[in-house]
């Protein structure tokens, strides 16, 4: 009789680049030099439906950083998201969160 | 929620300056030009996966064509609430053309105001190369219109979202 037979598995494969499904998806909506604050401003308040402070302070995050993440959750919720900025003129990808 | 009717105050010839030039937008995306071909078109329709080409692709083909009538069917309700205003004699020393007039636009006319305007801005800013807010060549009278769409814009805005 045979010991159980142990594949020489290197554990650490794939850890690093393997999809998680638990790992949530983002919208990221990103700078432009065109869309105008008050614009972007009025496009979080309607949309998210933020107070008016919550949704400048995500522009401004925009602004100054670049970019902002401005949703997290299912990968198609995250593609509505994108779809609704995009009809807005608001530049947005998707992508899983950073690990 | 935002968003009540908005009364705006143009003169006639200002409306027919914007009839005119969402006009001209609403030819171009009705041309047949695919995005991939024209990066004004494609600015309107941008990819939301720019590391993933499958997924990039699988996305616009399931939301470009909705993105692109909707751009259309918001000119066309531009155009209809300025037809009127935009009437403007043919004699141009006709004091009419500086007449104000106003257009009372309600709340789903004033979103498809602002859509169209940020958007005909997009094109606008893809023509003219700009990649700096501030970057102007004073010499180009486009940018005089861009900056008036930017102007009608933030009003508009401003007047929509106020308490």
């Amino acid at each position: 009789m045979s010991p159980l037979a142990t594949p020489a598995v290197d554990e650490h494969v794939d850890l690093v680049h393997r999809t998680d499904p638990d790992r949530p998806w983002q919208t990221v909506v990103w700078d432009d030099p065109v869309n105008l604050m008050s614009y972007v401003t009025h496009v979080f308040r309607e949309y998210f439906g933020l107070p008016r402070p919550e949704a400048e302070r995500l522009m401004l995050a925009v602004h100054n950083d670049g970019h902002a993440v401005v949703s997290r959750g299912a990968r198609e919720r995250m593609e509505l998201h994108a779809q609704a900025m995009h009809d807005y003129g608001l530049w947005a990808t998707v992508r899983q969160e950073p690990s | 929620m935002t968003g009540h009717a908005v009364v705006l105050e143009v003169a006639r010839l200002e409306a027919a300056h914007l009839a005119a030039l969402v006009g001209q937008f609403a030819e171009l995306v009705d041309g047949s030009t695919p995005a991939a071909e024209d990066p004004a078109i494609a600015r309107l329709v941008p990819t939301p996966y720019p590391d993933d080409d499958d997924a990039a692709r699988e996305f616009r083909s399931l939301t470009e064509s909705d993105l692109l009538t909707r751009r259309r069917a918001d000119a066309a309700i531009v155009l209809l609430s300025l037809a009127e205003a935009a009437g403007i004699p043919d004699d141009p020393e006709d004091p009419a053309m500086l007449e104000q007039v106003e257009i009372r636009l309600e709340p789903e006319t004033v979103r498809a105001w602002l859509r169209t305007l940020a958007a005909v801005r997009l094109v606008m800013a893809e023509r003219l190369e700009i990649t700096e807010a501030e970057e102007h060549d004073p010499d180009d009278p486009r940018f005089g219109i861009y900056d008036w769409l930017g102007y009608r814009l933030d009003g508009l805005v401003a007047s929509f979202d106020e308490a």
